[in-house]
């Protein structure tokens, strides 16, 4: 499966895989720009534009049209995807045929999804001046606030941002997306609606549809729906794949935090990005290290020496980074760091048995297939690889991994250097049940 | 082999059921998708830890039914189940609720090899001593992990204040002492009693036929199960008092959270009467609590409430209860609120404008659930040991009227049967 490509007009590109696989499609509206230092205003922004419309002017009439609309679901974007920040909206829309209590006169879910969309992103509610609500700016900042606080409600995920900050530090990879309380409580009205009307004005959109619609029936109503929209003048978006690191001695860090299981993050570098040649390489080389339940960390770290009940690896193709993330006991942790250092030797050795091989290839090649059966992997594929500049298949991908060979996972396995290690020790390793204390 | 076809022609699904010579209920749902999901699972979760067997009563340690399915990937040479399925391109996984315990894998390709080895695994177990500690090890970590998840301590909490004795209140993977009391002889004990085929389902959903399955079904399992013991779940049912209305806990959180449970005062043996108990109240959620309702607005723009709001209602033969969880500086506030908005729209009524665009929100999910192999898979097994008609939603989903949403809504919300739950910051963190 691979997407039309229709130019619905300028700055406004529709890809669309037309398939009657699924009840329900899904449209996304995205823009990419650069990360910058500001970063924070533009999730801010997004959240304020969810706030209200000059159509729907609360977060209460807004829902209750896209109930209307057969529960549309439309959620938010912003993320990071290399050096760019994703920003947009996705809508999830059930099959006109599958919707019998229709009445006469209704538009369809998509007309209706795109023009709540639109609404959304370019006709948020202002006041007088032409600003964005003073009430749900401020509103949005508290909330903003409290995410920020809220990141070491989950010491996983807290102590994986926090090694990913220091080992992207100086870089737009290590810009915090949700910025700090300082910054965020300092915005006001008057800068946050300039971001706003920059963000519209110089961006284009990234249009990406799965479903049974016909593609261009989807660029009609796009176009009659969004024409006009688009400002002007043209920023370049440049590109998602990031500076490869500097090289520099690994640096370790220790936090504590008054939590019951300890985490051991290690960041590393492998030089492989998106764009070349030995990434499929990399890809196999992480799959075979940390990427199943077979995997030499699962099988060792785990299963082997029960030091843990998570442990894998993730490949951040963008960044040309791996990130080993393990879940412990704060007296395991030289153990786990050892042995997780002793499979990447391993692995640099060439040490990779024919089932390891067979099972690494066989799993992502799966993947790969199972793409098609979810309208949002397929627009990860094929949206991030347009990102970077590139046109690619699930089928095409597949042969690529086929085609990797063991020297350049090898390869990729030497290349690794280790660049970070934090570790979240956990100051509360009891456990009051009706057990007692352990 | 008697077949039985189930046909939805509103979804335009279909799919077909047959009991196995082995015993083995076998559910095989055809659909044009690339992958294929495949569910082996047992009628045995973490509320069975005490049974009768022919009379005869037993307790086993909390937590075994998550332990046994941990267990079982171990094969009798010592490898892994996971390397087979690995090997074949499938990936394989397991999980373990409070009335199921299931084993499953999704693959593209070697669909037949793979279901041979799924049955194979789940029928051959084999507990040794010096594994069955190292997995307590790693189990204890996964326990750990739960403990420092905010959002499930207060649930389970929250259910701890609706259940004076029922186990819902108790950790799916139980505590870190009860698993490290787990033995061999207790896995194989739970595994005898639960893992009979008459009590287990396999449930495949993708691009395959019916002879396709049962040609391996066929070829691995072979014997007709034993004449099984008569084995009785001893799990009470509770739609009596809460055991307490408040429940407060300290933990590293930046604002307090917390969960407000609802105790359901009727129990339903019927499933057809549970299903449709179940959509109501989810109608009944959504036109009350939703992101578009009068309350989740109120609230969010006094500041109580936050987007990280959610709202389900849970229901099985022996316990019943409504959630709603969220994010409040004022925990107390939003239940005095909760209140006092139920008593207006009590009052007032539901208007046939909010009944009937929730109902076509909800519609829609039930519509949205067809899209997927894992979703349909999961959804019909959470049907078939109830003995529920899966496509039976859609229609009990129309059959609704306002008048009913009204009636549950004035007999539901009883004062006394709430508890506020509470996770607030530890002290220092306040400070």
């Amino acid at each position: 499966m691979i997407p039309d490509v229709i130019s619905v007009q300028e700055r406004l590109l529709l890809r669309a895989c037309k398939t009657d696989k699924f009840k329900a499609g899904m449209l996304s509206l995205s823009l990419a720009l650069p990360i910058r230092d500001d970063a924070y205003l533009t999730t801010l922004v997004m959240a304020v534009l969810l706030r209200g419309s000059e159509r729907y002017p609360t977060v209460a009439a807004i829902n209750r049209r896209l109930d209307y609309l057969y529960g549309t679901e439309v959620s938010l974007r912003n993320h990071y995807c290399g050096d760019l920040h994703v920003i947009g909206l996705c809508a999830d829309l059930v099959g006109e045929e599958y919707l019998p209590l229709r009445t006469d006169g209704e538009v369809s879910v998509m007309e209706g999804a795109i023009e709540v969309m639109r609404e959304l992103l370019f006709h948020p509610l202002l006041d007088e001046e032409g600003n964005l609500l003073a009430h749900y700016v401020e509103s949005e900042k508290r909330l903003q606030c409290d995410n920020i606080r809220a990141q070491k409600n989950h010491p996983h995920a807290y102590a994986a941002e926090r090694c990913k900050s220091l080992m992207y530090e100086g870089t737009p990879g290590g810009i915090p997306i949700l910025g700090t309380e300082e910054d965020v409580m300092a915005v006001t009205p008057q800068r946050l609606t300039a971001h706003w009307r920059a963000i519209i004005r110089n961006l284009s959109l990234d249009c990406f549809y799965v479903g049974g619609c016909e593609p261009l029936d989807v660029a009609c109503l796009l176009k009659k729906a969004l024409s006009g929209e688009l400002g002007a003048s043209l920023v370049a978006r440049g590109s998602p794949v990031a500076v490869p690191l500097s090289l520099r001695e690994c640096r370790s860090l220790e936090e504590t935090q008054p939590i019951t299981q300890s985490h051991l993050i290690m960041g590393y570098d492998i030089g492989a990005f998106i764009n070349q040649r030995d990434f499929y390489a990399a890809t196999v080389c992480n799959e075979l290290l940390g990427g199943s339940p077979i995997s030499k960390l699962f099988m060792n770290v785990r299963e082997k020496l029960g030091l843990c009940y998570s442990c894998h690896s993730a490949y951040n193709a963008y960044r040309g980074t791996v990130m080993i993330s393990c879940g412990l006991s704060a007296a395991s942790r030289d153990a786990a760091q050892r042995e997780i250092e002793a499979q990447i030797s391993a692995l640099a050795e060439g040490s990779i048995t024919d089932a390891e091989w067979i099972a690494a290839k066989k799993s992502l090649e799966n993947a790969y297939r199972q793409l098609e059966d979810s309208p949002v992997s397929l627009e990860r594929l094929f949206f991030g690889r347009a990102l970077a500049g590139l046109s690619v298949s699930p089928e095409e991908c597949r042969r690529a991994i086929d085609e990797v060979t063991r020297e350049e996972v090898v390869a990729c396995a030497r290349r690794m250097r280790a660049d970070t290690v934090f570790f979240l020790r956990a100051t509360e390793n009891g456990e009051v049940t009706e057990d007692g204390e352990d | 082999m008697e077949r039985i076809e189930h046909a939805s022609c509103r979804l335009g699904e279909a799919y077909t059921t047959v009991v196995h010579p082995s015993g083995l209920s076998v559910y095989v749902y055809p659909k044009k998708m690339t992958g294929i999901y495949a569910l082996f699972a047992t009628n045995y979760g973490s509320l069975d830890s005490t049974f009768s067997v022919d009379g005869k009563d037993e307790t086993l340690p909390d937590g075994i039914a998550h332990f046994l399915e941990h267990k079982l990937f171990e094969n009798e040479d010592g490898t892994d189940a996971f390397s087979a399925f690995s090997s074949l391109g499938a990936d394989a996984n397991a999980y373990t609720s409070y009335g199921r315990t299931a084993y499953l894998f999704s693959c593209t390709e070697h669909f037949g090899e793979a279901l041979e080895e799924l049955l194979r695994f789940v029928t051959h177990p084999c507990f040794r001593k010096e594994s069955v500690k190292r997995e307590a090890s790693i189990i204890a970590e996964e326990i750990r992990m739960y403990r420092d998840q905010p959002w499930e301590r207060v649930y389970e909490s929250m259910l701890g204040a609706l259940y004076r004795r029922h186990p819902v209140r108790k950790s799916i993977c139980g505590s870190v002492a009860s698993v490290k009391r787990i033995t061999p002889e207790e896995l194989y004990r739970a595994y005898e009693v639960f893992y009979r085929l008459s009590n287990m389902a396999l449930i495949v959903c993708g691009d395959v036929s019916t002879e396709e399955v049962l040609t391996v079904v066929d070829r691995i399992l072979t014997h007709k199960t034993a004449d099984a013991p008569s084995v009785t779940r001893k799990i009470p049912r509770d739609a009596g008092a809460v055991a307490k209305p408040y429940t407060e806990e300290r933990m590293q959180v930046s604002k307090p959270i917390f969960s407000i449970g609802i105790k359901d005062a009727v129990l339903l043996s019927d499933p057809r009467e549970r299903l449709s108990r179940e959509l109501s109240m989810s109608l009944l959620n959504e036109i009350l609590f939703s992101q578009a309702s009068d309350f989740y607005n109120g609230l969010f723009e006094k500041g109580l409430l936050t987007p990280a709001f959610t709202v389900g209602y849970s229901a099985a033969e022996t316990f019943a209860f409504d959630c709603l969880s969220g994010e409040s500086e004022d925990p107390e506030a939003v239940l005095r609120e909760l209140k006092a908005y139920l008593a207006e729209v009590c009052k007032r009524g539901i208007s046939r404008e909010d009944f009937e665009r929730c109902r076509r929100a909800l519609y829609a999910d039930e519509i949205r659930a067809y899209d997927s192999t894992e979703e349909i898979a999961n959804r019909l097994l959470s049907f078939v040991f109830d003995g529920m008609e899966m496509f039976d939603s859609v229609e009990l989903l129309e059959e609704i009227t306002p008048e009913e949403i009204e009636q549950l809504m004035r007999s539901f919300f009883r004062e006394d049967r709430f508890v506020l739950s509470v996770i607030r910051p530890k002290i220092n963190e306040e400070t």
